[in-house]
């Protein structure tokens, strides 16, 4: 997941960290410890590495010394505002295998975009690009669920306007789930920038009333890691 | 219909049709360079990020210097 998984779907062309979701589990955790242990990976901030942690939601950040991968970040999740449990995200995952054998196991794109729907400013043209890269992909020769994907999670109004032209009955019949819709029928293009800019604005709004009292907690160990010096 | 590079450049726009793995290779030749370069693997600090504490350490790039480089000095 994560700034990789940008890369992977095409709104993204470089990203320095790593960002994984993982199952929590005891016995998944005692796998990445190990993993972690080949990488000499080291805890760089609160939150410990402890199940307890990852399941009300924090992330693990890790920096590895291990000589090829040495300064490298990465982060570890369990759980993200708004996006279903892990062994749903696995059902669903995109596996891509390069040349090399290697196996890549990416979070799905919808799920991608719902964990992508923070707080961050830099997150949401990212979930513009990832949108618009699937949608030039496909557009020719849509699935539904593909149409069903656009119409609820692209962020471009001329293309919403377009594909609201070319599919007027799904649109109207996502209408009551996505409101802005009836704009996009309307092919009033400023009335529907609003109608995006509101929307984001109540997911950061969300995210920031999510994360309220996880960030309490950061604050917290921050304070009792500086007590103990 | 609205083609790719009309709305976002052609740049853009021939990233968007690759394949994940044909961006894959690109983004590790991208790595390369940029490591080569001396770029830092920290993420840029982001205050917005819930995460974000202004205490976590940093480490240093070997010349003591910032990551970046000049490369090439001349005229254009």
């Amino acid at each position: 997941m994560g700034g990789q998984a940008c890369v992977l779907y095409g709104a993204a062309e470089f990203s320095r960290d790593t960002d994984l979701a993982i199952l929590a589990s005891q016995a998944n955790l005692s796998r990445l410890r190990a993993a972690f242990s080949e990488l000499e990976a080291e805890v760089i901030a609160v939150p410990p590495f402890e199940l307890n942690y990852l399941r009300k939601g924090h992330a693990v950040h890790f920096r590895c010394r291990q000589k090829e991968a040495a300064g490298m970040r990465v982060d570890v999740m369990t759980k993200m505002r708004g996006v279903d449990a892990f062994s749903r995200l696995w059902a669903r995952r995109t596996t891509l295998s390069a040349e090399d054998g290697t196996v890549y196991q990416l979070m799905s794109l919808p799920d991608l975009v719902k964990a992508k729907k923070t707080q961050r400013d830099k997150d949401w043209p990212m979930i513009r690009r990832l949108v618009e890269a699937d949608y030039f992909r496909h557009r020719e020769k849509p699935t539904r669920e593909q149409l069903r994907f656009w119409f609820l999670e692209l962020r471009t109004p001329e293309l919403l306007i377009e594909l609201s032209a070319i599919h007027p009955n799904v649109c109207r019949r996502l209408g009551k789930q996505r409101p802005l819709l009836k704009l996009a029928m309307a092919d009033a293009e400023s009335d529907l920038i609003a109608g995006l800019s509101e929307e984001e604005k109540l997911e950061r709004e969300a995210d920031r009333a999510y994360w309220a009292p996880l960030k309490a907690e950061l604050e917290e160990l921050r304070r009792a890691r500086l007590r103990k010096g | 219909m609205i083609s790719a590079e009309q709305l976002v450049g052609e740049e853009l726009a021939h990233w968007y049709l690759l394949t994940p793995m044909e961006r894959w290779r690109e983004t590790v030749k991208l790595w390369q360079q940029y490591l080569a370069m001396g770029g830092s693997l920290d993420p840029e600090p982001d205050t917005q990020s819930p995460f974000f504490d202004p205490a976590t350490p940093s480490p240093r790039p070997v010349d003591g210097r910032s990551g970046l480089r000049i490369v090439r000095r001349g005229r254009v």
